[in-house]
């Protein structure tokens, strides 16, 4: 099995397009692909036969891997990890696996300490407690 | 990752379908798009595609002079799913062999992890095998495990991928 050689997320490495690409986290994913579904249900008796089966795979994901169900606790994430100096992709990997401390944030999105940007320990500390914040009043 | 993407794509509708006016033709080609689309399932640059999320416009159709059908080219944007090297991920766990244990992430059934890439792992043979520590964690099946992405393999044919991951790494292994 060839790795591209080149490609490396840990150290965001992903290809210029992706760089800039808009990326979804898991709980974003769900809302939309739940959404969808429930259109499905109004016009079809049927609606799992309507849709592919990358679909329900994804959908059936992304409900369990979502860390936020509700769609205000869902926007609210985004909205704050935006204000840090964040790759759509690294805010995405943090979104979908909600560190609970420093340490973890590193290991999890290892860019987030280089490329420049030096995210110092204690703004990824503030990164990750709101993350559970958000969690806590949802 | 899920990404959102903007493409565009020609959307072709038979003639017949094309007696309607306005919104019929809308419908018709947003159909046709959905279909279309379902059935491309993934490409080697933008994984899998899972949902057309807008249609962001429609151009003037031009007509196929063979077939007597009309082109319509078309935008939109829509939701697909990659996976990266390097990527850190949660999957689950759903055959358990010897040398390994293959998991499901996203739209991807074969997301290999083997026996040597989880290292303090020993497998223990039984009706429901299970890879065990000496720390007592299991990695058994339907079991959620955080792993990294050492490789990924696009197979053309099959139109779908595959990934080699691992468990060497902090805050990786089964998750409760």
């Amino acid at each position: 099995m060839s790795g591209e050689e080149e490609e490396n997320a840990a150290e965001l490495k992903i290809g210029e397009e992706f760089l800039r690409a808009k990326c979804l986290m898991n709980c974003e994913v769900a809302l939309i692909l739940e959404h969808k579904y429930e259109q499905l249900q109004q016009t079809s008796d049927d609606p799992m036969n309507q849709v592919s089966q990358v679909f329900e795979k994804s959908l059936q994901y992304v409900k369990r891997f979502s860390r936020y169900k509700n769609p205000d606790a869902v926007r609210q994430v985004r909205e704050i990890l935006s204000r840090y100096q964040l790759a759509e992709f690294e805010l995405c990997v943090l979104g979908n696996l909600c560190p609970e401390t420093v340490e973890e944030a590193i290991a999890m999105v290892p860019s987030i300490k280089t490329k420049g940007r030096a995210h110092d320990d204690e703004a990824i500390e503030k990164m990750v407690n709101d993350l559970s914040l958000i969690k806590k009043f949802e | 990752m899920f990404l959102k993407v903007k493409l565009p794509w020609n959307v072709v509708i038979p003639a017949e379908n094309l007696d309607a006016k306005g919104l019929m033709l809308q419908k018709s080609i947003v159909l046709r798009l959905l279909e279309d689309f379902a059935h491309k399932k993934a490409t080697k640059d933008l994984g899998y595609y899972l949902a057309v999320t807008t249609l962001e416009s429609i151009g003037d159709g031009k007509i196929r002079q063979s077939t007597g059908e009309v082109l319509f080219p078309v935008v939109f944007s829509g939701i697909t799913f990659k996976i990266y090297r390097g990527e850190i991920l949660e999957g689950i766990v759903h055959k358990v062999l010897k040398h390994g244990v293959f998991l499901r992430c996203g739209p991807i059934e074969n997301v290999y992890l083997s026996n040597a890439k989880m290292a303090d792992y020993k497998y223990v043979q039984g009706e429901n095998p299970v890879f065990l520590n000496d720390k007592h964690s299991k990695i058994e099946k339907d079991v959620v495990v955080r792993f990294i992405v050492i490789g990924t393999k696009w197979l053309e044919a099959e139109r779908e991928f595959q990934a080699l991951v691992s468990l060497e790494g902090d805050y990786l292994g089964p998750v409760s």
